[in-house]
């Protein structure tokens, strides 16, 4: 079977700093050596071209769109191609009106230069250096790839791009012709595509834009579209201090709240998927309080902090059909996650999977009490029962699934010391502990590779492969072992209606802009109408 | 400011006066920008980003597009010249400078204590009057060849080196004639505009045809075919999973594959009525046949059309469907049952073209072509985007006159005589508002000040020569800007759109006095631009 591409399209600035982890780790996994067999198929997120000059390129299958101001250094050309500045213009006066060249930091830097293959040595001030996804991004990109947005400066209060509308706009203008027209040259250049990811910032006008993307991508093209509408770990203004500045951030919370709803309903239109992700607690009104993840420290407020783990959470719920293997595709997972109608799941992830060095995974799931992953979609809590689920775990080493026989001793009392490889014991541990639930494991061998410029925030307690350690020799983690699932139940009607009556209690008059922009009242209620019926498919209980 | 000083009627006027200087200067920022734009002789702009991107041009739009405007009063003006551009594709510079001029002299009067209302008015007054002189400049035209390249040559030298403007003037004129149907709108979006990298851009050229930018994908169809019939459709010969409930945790690996293999002989048999129609139409001629399509096409269609020695093109852009039946004839099919000859169009050549990663078909000597296709050429991403908007704004100057059914004298011939006119009617007006009327007509003078000094002329020197030749001449008089001299433009066919001009002299007015009365500024400023 010929490859199955996928073409990704990023939209917002939150959403591009999950995209530049995302592509790192792509990349950054390559192998050039020949020696190593991956697992996935590159060529289903990548494709080979040429430029102008007959040079060979590989470049994500993407299209991305952030407002004017935010690349910094990045050209929109992708960086392939160094821009050339001298030109012979035939014309009379000419006037140069140059910016200030954007400076590289430290890391930049040394991947321009000879010294690129040295990153993984070095120590870099990330947390200081990044002021945009463009500081920390390894790969360059198809001449196709970068879109601009002019109408909005990026960072601009006076005239920020925070409604829905304003982002519906953009795409009936000139920019989304071009866009479209991108898509399809992506699409005429696959021969057996499975489908779209979309991911999306849904809590400013991106949500318009995503949303008139997608379903031009419905209207358009037979093919699945498995969206991630996503919200920032926090927001500047988060955390006001004057009374002026909290009415100022209860408005903003009010917008942003209704365009995650808009963008809510809508994709329960048209996309064929959707999961919504943020690794606060809450996601609405607010992001809240981060998600904890053991042996992992992170700061909301760094972008580059959060957007790492939802990048590596997206990469791994992705290995499930993008393994040379090719047993799955996008297809299948929308096809059995989305029953009844439920076409909005909940993602849920684990980093590290905190293992022992010195322990078997028999001995770890059998003795672990909590679930082995936390949920990333807001306001979730994931069900254990009734539920569906497609789980990816990966680089926990068949040595570590039990001990020899010789050395079992009480293992061998456990039914699960009959599983022969860890996917069948992952399987037998799921059936134990979710009742009445469909549980589809994939594994993949290689863990989550950690390389520069991955932020690092692991706990001092690990070992260099992502285990708890036994000792206190401090390493540095290189890579570690990763669960992410997608699952889907009756417990998602709570995470719609906890949506529906939060943004019920806003009162839409006072947000004039919206209606400013086009949006009128009766569509607003009838569209969170909409968002209460969709609810209904998740109430009635179902029978396996 | 202390609550006391809000009742105080002359802090009111202060203030006024304060927000006044504060759009002037705002306005003065924007006219700076951009005056140096204007006219055949100014300055081509070449910005460079922070992180090397480059961008080429000489046009007010787009240039407004790429500025960072942060002052409201200027993007007010500026969004009233981008809506110039909307309306008509052209005159966002002069809208700039006008703007700016009417308040520049407005500040003149208000300095010597005129209050703004009675400026407006006057403006109000004489906008009307401006609009009647600019109907009596009106040189009606006949929708013929000539006639048309006058004003797109023009249009386009003001944005090109006249060597490709040349090019480009004959390319958008024969494009949009080969379109149009007597007593129809022309839909310009039936001229396709294709980009392709190339050493030079004067072998820009007019296809008439259809160029795409995509090929066949195959390696053993056929590059090159003569005579060929071709059938335009959006039918998916993909095979695509279309079942709801899939399931991968109950169904076998078999399953699957049976489900496959149904879907699969559903497209095959698509694939097949195309073939036997080629068959039917074809085998024993020296014919051929090509399809084109607006779906996907997998490679076992490909496989089974390349083995019948047909092209076939997957994923043709939607707006291409139309382009095609009128390029070629024949229908955009969305089925393949009952296919017949009837529905298939015609060109005489079909052939692809590979440079680099790019590949583009080109499908053309057809035999009546109602589309056609502007091939662009450039060396560089940033010469092409520049020449794109150059054609762009040709194709509209000569729609606009299409449509105008005339054409006005360029060369700052109207503004000349309308500011002569308004004079002489000045004179006519009794009280103060007169005053707005002279203002007015002195701030049109901004357009053949700015062409004269962009060329290396004195402003005053080339007025007051062209005030008295347009007094002695009954002709149109205009600026020459290669001898600084009077000319008629129409000797040197130079023509402008009417509507442009009448756009312009209409939301100049609006913009210009809502900036004057400042206490309504933002509102009124607003609500005027929409609609
Ligand atoms: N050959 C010429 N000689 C003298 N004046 C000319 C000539 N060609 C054009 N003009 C004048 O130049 C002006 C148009 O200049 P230009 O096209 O640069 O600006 P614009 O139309 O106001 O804005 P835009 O940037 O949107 O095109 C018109 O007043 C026109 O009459
Ligand atoms: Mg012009």
């Amino acid at each position: 079977m010929s490859t199955r591409e996928i073409l990704t399209l990023q939209f917002g600035h939150y959403s591009n700093y999950v995209g530049a982890h995302f592509w790192n780790i792509q990349e950054l996994g390559f192998d050039y050596t020949g020696t190593v067999k991956a697992e996935c198929n590159h060529d289903i997120l990548y494709r080979e071209g040429q430029t102008a000059n007959g040079e060979v390129t590989y470049t994500p299958r993407l299209l991305l769109a952030d407002l004017k101001g935010s690349l910094k250094t990045l050209p929109t050309s992708g960086g392939l191609e160094e821009p050339r500045v001298e030109e012979d213009l035939p014309w009379h006066t000419v006037e140069r009106v140059e910016e200030p060249t954007a400076s590289k930091n430290e890391f930049l830097h040394d991947i321009d230069g000879e010294n690129s293959s040295n990153i993984n040595n070095k120590e870099y001030n990330f947390e200081q250096d990044v002021q945009t996804w463009t500081d920390y991004l390894y790969p360059r990109f198809h001449p196709r790839s970068v879109n601009v947005i002019k109408e909005y400066q990026h960072g601009n209060e006076n005239e920020s791009f925070d409604y829905n509308c304003s982002g519906r706009e953009i795409w009936k203008s000139n920019f989304g012709d071009t866009f479209s027209d991108k898509i399809r040259k992506y699409v005429e250049e696959c021969d057996s595509m499975q489908g779209f990811h979309v991911n999306f910032d849904c809590t400013d006008g991106f949500s318009g834009l995503a949303l008139g993307c997608i379903e031009h991508l419905a209207d358009e093209y037979n093919k699945v579209i498995l969206a991630f509408p996503i919200i920032a770990s926090y927001f500047s203004d988060n955390n006001p201090s004057t009374e002026d500045e909290r009415e100022k951030a209860n408005i903003k919370d009010s917008v942003r709240l209704v365009n995650v709803a808009l963008s809510i309903e809508e994709l329960s239109q048209h996309s064929a998927l959707f999961v919504p992700l943020c690794t606060g607690e809450k996601g609405w009104r607010k992001p809240g309080a981060p998600r904890a993840f053991d042996y992992i420290n992170y700061k909301p407020e760094q972008y580059y902090h959060s957007s790492a783990l939802l990048a590596s959470a997206i990469d791994t719920l992705s290995h499930k059909y993008r393994h040379k293997a090719n047993v799955h595709t996008m297809s299948d997972i929308c096809a059995d996650m989305t029953g009844y109608g439920r076409k909005m799941a909940a993602a849920s992830f684990g980093m590290p999977v905190a293992l022992k060095e010195s322990e078997y995974l028999i001995d770890y799931l059998n003795t672990i009490s909590k679930p082995l992953y936390k949920s990333i979609t807001p306001s979730c809590k994931i069900a254990t029962d009734k539920i569906f689920q497609l789980i990816t775990v990966r680089g926990i080493p068949e040595s570590y699934l039990k001990a020899p026989m010789k050395e079992a001793k009480d293992q061998m009392k456990l039914a699960a010391y009959r599983c022969s490889n860890v996917k069948e014991m992952f399987e037998l541990y799921f059936q134990a502990n979710n009742f009445l639930s469909a549980t589809n494991v994939t594994v993949s061998e290689k863990p989550l590779d950690l390389k520069t410029p991955f932020p690092n925030i692991f706990s001092d307690c690990l070992n260099k492969y992502g285990f708890v350690k036994d000792d206190t020799v401090v390493q540095k983690v290189e890579s570690c072992p990763v669960i992410a699932g997608f699952h889907n139940g009756n417990f998602m009607s709570d995470v719609i209606e906890k949506l529906h009556r939060d943004v019920s209690r806003i009162k839409f008059a006072k947000l004039h802009k919206f209606r400013e922009q086009g949006l009128e009242e009766a569509d607003y209620r009838e569209c969170l109408d909409r968002l209460s019926e969709f609810k209904d498919n998740y109430e009635d209980d179902f029978e396996l | 400011m202390s609550a006391i000083s809000l009742l105080n009627p002359k802090a009111e006027f202060a203030r006024a006066a304060q927000a006044l200087a504060v759009n002037m200067s705002a306005a003065k920022g924007i006219q700076d920008v951009m005056k140096t734009n204007l006219g055949p002789k100014g300055t081509m702009k070449m910005l460079v980003s922070g992180a090397g991107d480059i961008k080429i041009t000489k046009d007010g739009n787009v240039l407004l597009h790429e500025m960072q405007i942060q002052h409201p009063t200027a993007s007010l003006i500026a969004r009233a010249s981008t809506a110039q551009d909307d309306a008509t594709g052209d005159g966002t510079t002069s809208t700039v400078l006008l703007i700016g001029e009417l308040l520049k002299q407005a500040d003149i009067y208000i300095s010597e204590g005129l209050h703004p209302r009675i400026l407006t008015e006057g403006y109000d007054v004489a906008r009307n009057k401006a609009l009647e002189i600019l109907e009596t400049m009106k040189v009606p035209i006949e929708i013929k060849r000539e006639n048309l390249l006058d004003v797109a040559r023009t249009s386009l030298k003001t944005k090109v080196h006249p060597s490709l403007a040349d090019v480009l003037t004959a390319a958008c004129v024969d494009a949009v004639l080969a379109i149009r149907t007597p007593d129809k709108h022309v839909d310009l979006h039936m001229v396709e505009l294709m980009e392709m990298q190339h050493k030079t851009a004067t072998e820009t050229t007019l296809i008439k045809g259809l160029v795409m930018d995509h090929g066949a994908r195959h390696p053993d169809m056929p590059k090159r075919v003569e005579n060929a019939y071709i059938l335009t459709c959006n039918v998916s010969l993909e095979y695509e999973k279309t079942e709801v409930n899939s399931g991968f945790f109950y169904k076998s690996a078999e399953d699957r594959e049976k489900l496959i293999a149904a879907e699969r002989d559903f497209i095959d048999q698509r694939v097949k009525k195309i073939i036997a129609l080629k068959k039917k139409l074809c085998d024993g001629t020296n014919k051929t046949f090509v399809v084109i399509n607006q779906k996907g096409v997998d490679p076992l269609s490909l496989d089974a059309f390349a083995k019948e020695g047909i092209i076939a093109l997957r994923r043709a852009k939607r707006r291409n469907m139309e382009r095609l039946a009128l390029a070629c004839g024949g229908t955009a099919m969305n089925s393949v049952d009952d296919l017949s000859e009837e529905h298939l169009g015609y060109a005489g050549l079909v052939y692809e073209h590979i440079l680099g990663e790019d590949k583009y078909t080109f499908v053309e000597e057809c035999k009546n072509p109602q589309s056609v296709t502007i091939l662009i050429k450039g060396p560089n991403k940033h010469t092409l985007t520049q020449i794109k908007d150059a054609v762009r704004d040709g194709l509209r100057a000569i729609n606009n006159a299409i449509e105008d059914k005339c054409l006005v004298p360029g060369a700052g011939a109207f503004e000349i005589k309308a500011n002569i006119e308004l004079q002489k009617y000045k004179d006519s007006v009794k009280g103060k508002s007169r005053l707005g009327i002279q203002a007015y007509a002195e701030a049109l003078l901004v357009i053949p000040k700015t062409l004269a000094v962009n060329s290396g002329y004195d402003a005053q020197d080339t007025i007051v020569k062209l005030q008295e030749e347009s007094r002695l001449s009954p002709d149109p008089i205009g600026l020459d800007l290669s001898t600084g001299e009077a000319i008629k433009p129409a000797d040197l066919g130079i023509y402008d759109n009417y509507i442009v001009k009448k756009q312009i002299l209409n939301s100049c007015s609006v913009i210009a006095s809502n900036l004057l009365l400042v206490d309504e500024i933002m509102r009124a400023g607003m609500s005027s631009l929409k609609g």
